[in-house]
């Protein structure tokens, strides 16, 4: 095999080799190249976006705690200033920012400068709706309703390069994020070890066959079975249960751990995997969301636990890779009066990998005085989500299509949160 | 039908059925898809078959107006005669549902009020039961057609259950919007739905007033309940439908004039002035009236029997329907008055339909129906996989979070991951491997003796007639190796995951 095979060339090698899997002894060609012809092969990063469901509370997660407002907001809730060597106060990041104690695995990727953090960042639309909130971040359009397809979807149908893997997009937890939705076909996974044709163990084999056999009489759905045998086939070739992390890793045992630790895999298995949608829920904390311990550190323990995994595992692949989180609004500035916050408006994003400018708190920050407020009462937006994605997909992803990728948002506001890849 | 299962059973199911909806109903924001212009195009032609012409098109029918056919239907199709079958299914209250309704005596949030549900601890049992509900009648009620209509039109006008309040609301739309009026006058079903306090959260309807009119019910009204996008609208038209519906909204537990999260009028937030929408001119002061004047223009607008006749048309015929049907039903929608019942009675006897055979695939929910419905499942004790799986295929009733409804198109459902869900739904379910659905194969084939009589006897009862001659080589081929007893899952999960049963 010392030419590349073509996207149809390998159809017909899967389907060849029917019941058999791609066995293992064919080499690291297998993915990218296979289904990617020559000099149009992705030129970008792979792009991994975290979605924290329910609005966590940004400003107990990254705290600022130079702002004295925020102690008069948070009676009960507050983190306490950081003090070195107390690990029950926040953790220093710039002398006005610092994380809340739970996120500390995310400090050696801060000083690594892996990390950034984008504050007050959000959506320009008021709403209060959970759906209408994540609808909007995830299509890309706040506001507007008539677009159907996600943001990473178009980028997808954009991207000045073909890939025909099957697993080209992947929705981690079986059902398909919206930022996903459009034209370019996209693999919804809960376990890479759930992927597989499922019936009588003793039977399989012959199932399979006859399935294949069922598929070949000219149906027009014959080349969609061709299609998912081999995006079985491709699939089997990752060894779930022998995995073992690298660089010391170790993920949280969550679903959502579990889905970084596949997407790691995925990434190392080069089949194709330009893009992976993760989501972790659970951040709508009405009541009783805790400070240093209960629901929110929790959480944002098993956040920061799985990026830092993440990131360790993937060693020197962080230089292809880059990680952003997202949650659909912030939460009130003021506590309520059950020991949680309400929902809001401004909140963060993380973004992650091997070639985003960390260790630096990027945005203006808006200030939590009264009349600094939005709204009812919520940190105000200063940097619109939409900034901090399209900077990723015109410097790190390689497509230059933004106009796009996100429609009516023409003045994308350039922070130099990643290293522009040319 | 036949299976039994118990009244106690049931209970347990219902309850189990709904677990499985408890997650979805967390994360809002699950199953938010819109069609995608790729993927494989429908069949164009039916396989080959050497069934006799009549016989061929009770099957034909008999799929498309069901959630899957059974040998119970066959029976009673062929001693009525086609044409009265359908007859008798255009009037669903002539058949006699009582299995079912005493079953659903069970979901006792179907007849509580809205308050009544908010105050539930559980706070997802209104959802649960609402889709319990669903999948109990699609799967075991004998008006098949009018659950296949009750689905087309729960989808016409899509509401995300997940939605703010609607969790509390669906149920009512369900019960009092959709059901009464689903093979009624499209008029009635229009002003009903525009009255729903589900719909009127869901689109953002109940907090809009004269200050600062929200445009989203207005559009969508326009563009997906009636006259469609291109039913010749400005945003102009849209802006004066919004001022004309300002007001119309739900009560809450705050109103005393109403019960809460009912309909209720708030006349301080209507914007009185005269509007003007299309060639429709309102005069001021009209109040609740600018809106029911809306209604009624829409409702009966050539448009919108364009627009209803070609949906129709899709859902019953093909994904790209026939122009000369669509004129055909837009005809009788004007002549009808917007009749749905006569519309399906045109539709279902014309040329276009009856050659349409193998042109609609099976969407999840169908195919996840069906394969319970002719494998003669009993549903236990313990069904929360059951449903898991339904999630997986991505079609849980009421789930869907855009207005446009689950797409009714096969491009969007043919995917690697949907393909792999359904054979390996079919394959384990015939397997016995599903916790909480059981098969009992061996008394679907008891007169069966040979490979052959099982191939044929499973595929006549899965898919109202014999598999065409390759397909069915290849499956008595497998049934002759080894014990006939031990293929009998084999056969059966094969017919279930082959290319015929994706089609309907």
């Amino acid at each position: 095999m010392t030419t590349k095979l073509s996207r149809r060339d390998f159809l017909k090698v899967s389907t060849l080799l029917g019941g058999l899997t791609l066995a293992p002894d064919l080499p690291g060609w297998m993915p990218r190249m296979a289904f990617a012809p020559a000099g149009v092969e992705p030129a970008g990063d792979i792009l991994v976006t975290v979605f924290q469901r329910g609005a966590m509370d940004g400003l107990n997660a990254v705290i600022p705690h130079g702002e004295s407002n925020y102690y008069d907001l948070r009676k009960t809730l507050a983190i306490p200033e950081p003090k070195p060597g107390d690990d029950q106060t926040g953790i220093d990041l710039d002398g006005f920012f610092s994380l809340h104690p739970s996120l500390r695995p995310l400090k050696d990727l801060w000083d690594d400068q892996a990390l950034a953090i984008v504050h007050a960042v959000g959506s320009p639309d008021p709403t209060h709706s959970h759906f209408d909130a994540m609808d909007y971040m995830e299509r890309g359009t706040p506001g507007e309703k008539k677009i159907t397809t996600g943001w990473i979807g178009r980028h997808l149908q954009t991207a000045p390069w073909q890939n025909d893997s099957p697993f080209r997009a992947i929705g981690m937890g079986g059902i398909m994020q919206a930022s996903l939705r459009g034209p370019v076909p996209v693999a919804t996974l809960r376990s890479i070890a759930d992927f597989h044709l499922q019936g009588r163990p003793e039977d399989l084999e012959r199932l399979r066959r006859n399935l294949a056999s069922l598929y070949s009489a000219g149906s027009a759905l014959d080349a969609e079975a061709v299609e998912t045998f081999s995006a079985v086939d491709l699939l089997s070739s990752i060894d779930v249960s022998t995995y073992a992390p690298e660089g010391g890793a170790a993920y949280p045992d969550t679903e959502f751990g579990l889905a970084l630790q596949q997407v790691a895999q995925i990434v190392k298995a080069e089949i194709g995997m330009e893009v992976a949608c993760v989501d972790i829920g659970g951040w709508d904390t009405h009541n009783q969301q805790g400070v240093l311990t209960g629901t929110m550190p929790a959480l944002l323990d098993e956040l920061a636990t799985g990026l830092a995994a993440f990131y360790h595992d993937l060693g020197e692949r962080a230089e292809r890779v880059t990680l952003v989180t997202m949650s659909e609004f912030g939460r009130r500035a003021y506590e309520n009066g059950s020991g949680g916050t309400d929902h809001g408006h401004g909140n963060l994003m993380f973004v992650l990998g091997g070639n985003v400018n960390g260790g630096k708190v990027y945005g203006e920050w808006p200030g939590l005085a009264e009349e600094q407020l939005y709204g009812p009462g919520d940190l105000a937006v200063t940097t619109d989500f939409r900034d901090v994605l399209a900077e990723i997909v015109q410097k790190r992803l390689a497509n230059p299509n933004l106009e796009e990728v996100f429609p009516n948002y023409p003045a994308w506001k350039n922070l130099g949160v990643v290293v522009d890849g040319g | 039908m036949t299976a039994k299962i118990t009244r106690r059973d049931f209970l347990k199911t219902s309850g189990l059925l709904a677990a499985g909806m408890a997650l979805a109903a967390c994360r809002p924001q699950v199953e938010t898809e819109m069609a995608a212009p790729v993927g494989p195009s429908p069949p164009q032609t039916p396989w080959p078959t050497t069934v006799p012409a009549d016989e061929a098109l009770l099957a034909h029918t008999l799929r498309r107006i069901s959630w899957g056919p059974t040998p119970e239907m066959f029976e009673r199709a062929r001693s009525l005669g086609l044409d009265a079958y359908i007859e008798e299914q255009l009037h669903p209250e002539t058949l006699d549902d009582s299995e079912v309704e005493s079953l659903l005596d069970n979901f006792e949030t179907l007849t509580m009020t809205p308050g009544e549900r908010d105050e539930l601890e559980k706070r997802a049992q209104p959802i649960q039961e609402l889709i319990g509900a669903t999948l109990l009648r699609q799967w075991r009620s004998p008006r098949q057609l009018y659950e296949v209509v009750v689905d087309f039109w729960s989808n016409h006008f899509n509401i995300f259950i997940g939605k703010n309040q609607c969790r509390v609301l669906k149920t009512d739309d369900d019960l009092d919007v959709i059901r009464p009026n689903a093979l009624g006058k499209f008029a009635d079903l229009l002003s009903a739905s525009a009255h729903s306090p589900a719909m009127l959260v869901y689109l953002d309807q109940a907090s809009s007033g004269k200050r600062a009119p929200n445009e989203n019910y207005a559009r969508e009204l326009m563009e997906l309940h009636t006259i469609s996008v291109d039913g010749g609208y400005s945003h102009d038209d849209i802006i004066e439908v919004a001022r004309a519906f300002t007001g119309w909204s739900v009560a809450g537990r705050r109103d005393v004039l109403r019960k809460a999260g009912s309909f209720l009028f708030r006349r301080q937030m209507h914007d009185d002035g005269e509007k003007r929408v299309m060639d429709l001119a309102i005069p001021a002061g009209g109040g609740e009236e600018d809106g029911q004047m809306i209604l009624d223009y829409l409702g009966h607008h050539e448009m919108t029997a364009r627009f209803i006749s070609t949906k129709l048309a899709r859902r019953f015929v093909a994904d790209e329907p026939p122009a000369s049907l669509v004129a055909k039903l837009s005809q009788t929608f004007t002549e009808s008055g917007g009749d749905t019942r006569e519309m399906l009675r045109v539709l279902l006897r014309s040329d276009e339909f009856r050659n349409s055979a193998g042109q609609k695939v099976k969407r999840p929910l169908e195919f996840f129906i069906s394969a319970l419905r002719v494998t003669n499942a009993r549903i236990g004790s313990r069904s929360r996989a059951l449903v898991d799986y339904l999630r997986q295929l991505g079609q849980v009733p009421f789930f869907w979070s855009p207005p446009t409804g689950y797409p009714d198109t096969a491009d969007w459902w043919m995917t690697t991951s949907g393909l792999l869900g359904r054979w390996n739904f079919g394959l384990l379910l015939a397997a016995g491997m599903i916790r909480g659905a059981e098969v009992d194969l061996e008394s679907l084939t008891a007169d069966a003796a040979s490979p052959r009589d099982v191939v044929d006897v499973l595929s006549i009862r899965f898919l109202g007639e014999k598999l065409p001659d390759d397909a069915r080589d290849i499956l008595i081929d497998f049934a002759s190796q080894g014990d006939l007893g031990d293929n009998l899952a084999g056969v059966a999960g094969l017919i279930m995951g082959s290319p015929h049963f994706q089609v309907r």
